[in-house]
């Protein structure tokens, strides 16, 4: 019959990515969904085909026989491949394939309930890939990177006028409890400390899913601990700044013409 | 559980993050170390016999531990059972260090948690959400919500 090999197979850690699935990572799009894919069915698709419980995470699409389904029946792994509209077997389907361009690899064929379900489903894997992600986190590093350094340019700025008014202090101390309870202009703000950067980090139990403050962190920055007379100093400058803010609108309450 | 494997396959072939011939032992007790050519590849790490251009296996790297194993190596092990380890030895300290810090960054869930803290933080200190230039404001994989505690 056919070669009396039989190839072995590629090995997957099957029972992480089955814990991965049903554990509660975030689910990008779930829904009933018709199949007609997978080994044992014929390469034509017909029929109705089978209807599973489908969970998208990431770039994983998980096929379960029911919403309680404790082993995922299927993984289709979203990389390399487009999504289009698709004829289903009948006409009027909502269907949808999963084409991929490596050699001998047929559409995944799947057809939804409706065409709102449809244009969801293909809206979202679509954009399920991890290049994808990928480059909507790097879009976003940069322009973080640059809206810092620009807040950097203003608070070297706005110390300037600080030190002409008040001590003359260094510029790096920051506290986090100045962004509670004072509402400034925000050309003035402080810039929050990145979220917990005192707890992330190597130190932390291995758990822990190392975090994205551990990348700022990771590039040399520090939370800086203020001295006391640096917060005081600051505490005083925002206190006027408050108490101007609040003239403002008690007059301008009143009736009366005020500054702003 | 059925896979697509020729995908996964082909996904092997695609360019690299990382790789190199390391030093591999798989979690079965009295399994020894192999040198094998390991290529990280988006959320997955694939590892090749080094003769051959299919690869032996692959893991997946969502909810896995990257601890450092003394001399100088490596290992990965998943959240549901932390005992069992794949091993890896690196012929460096820096090439150790490379492998783990690229390691625990490879994940999907890395990128979503990266993403929605430098939305959340480029919306504190402009006002503006930076997703929504790109019409992408309400996609479900973006929201804070879809984090748990």
């Amino acid at each position: 019959m056919g070669p009396d090999v039989l190839v072995g197979a590629m090995k997957l850690n099957e029972r992480s990515v089955a814990h991965y699935a049903l554990s509660d990572s975030p689910a990008d799009h779930t829904g009933f969904l018709r199949t007609w894919g997978g080994p044992g069915t014929p390469p034509t698709p017909s029929g109705t085909g089978r209807r599973c419980w489908f969970v998208l995470k990431g770039n994983l699409l998980f096929s379960f026989e029911s919403r309680e389904g404790r082993a995922p029946l299927s993984l289709v792994v979203l990389e390399g491949c487009t999504v289009e509209l698709a004829e289903a077997p009948a006409p009027e389907e909502f269907a949808f394939a999963i084409c991929f361009d490596a050699p001998g690899v047929r559409p995944h064929l799947l057809a939804a309930d409706g065409p709102a379900a449809q244009e969801a489903w293909v809206k979202a894997l679509s954009r399920a890939s991890f290049g994808y992600m990928r480059l909507v986190v790097r879009e976003l590093e940069s322009q973080l990177q640059d809206a810092r350094q620009s807040l950097a340019l203003h608070r070297h700025s706005s110390w300037k006028a600080i030190s002409s008014r008040c001590k003359p202090q260094a510029p790096d101390c920051w506290s986090p409890g100045l962004e509670k309870g004072h509402s400034l202009p925000r050309d003035c703000s402080p810039m929050a400390l990145v979220e917990g950067g005192s707890r992330s980090g190597r130190g932390l139990a291995e758990w822990e899913l190392q975090g994205p403050a551990s990348l700022l962190l990771g590039r040399g920055q520090s939370p800086v601990s203020p001295e006391t007379s640096c917060f005081s100093t600051l505490h005083n400058w925002y206190g006027q700044e408050i108490v101007e803010l609040r003239r403002g609108w008690q007059q301008r309450a009143r009736g009366e013409p005020g500054r702003m | 559980m059925r896979y697509n494997e020729k995908e996964l396959q082909a996904l092997s072939r695609q360019p690299a993050e990382l790789a190199a011939e390391l030093g591999m032992r798989g979690p079965k007790k009295g399994s020894v170390v192999k040198r094998r050519l390991v290529k990280l590849v988006v959320n997955f790490l694939f590892y090749f016999r080094t003769d051959e251009a299919e690869p032996v296996g692959a893991l997946l790297l969502e909810r896995c531990r990257v601890a450092r194993e003394e001399p100088s190596g490596f290992s990965i092990s998943f959240i549901e059972d932390p005992e069992r380890k794949y091993y890896f030895e690196c012929c460096s300290e820096e090439q150790c260090q490379e492998w783990t810090e690229a390691l625990r960054r490879a994940s999907y869930e890395f990128m979503r948690r990266s993403l929605i803290f430098y939305r959340k933080e480029i919306q504190k200190m402009t006002g503006k959400d930076p997703l929504e230039q790109f019409g992408i404001s309400e996609e479900a994989r973006f929201q804070l919500s879809s984090l748990k505690a």
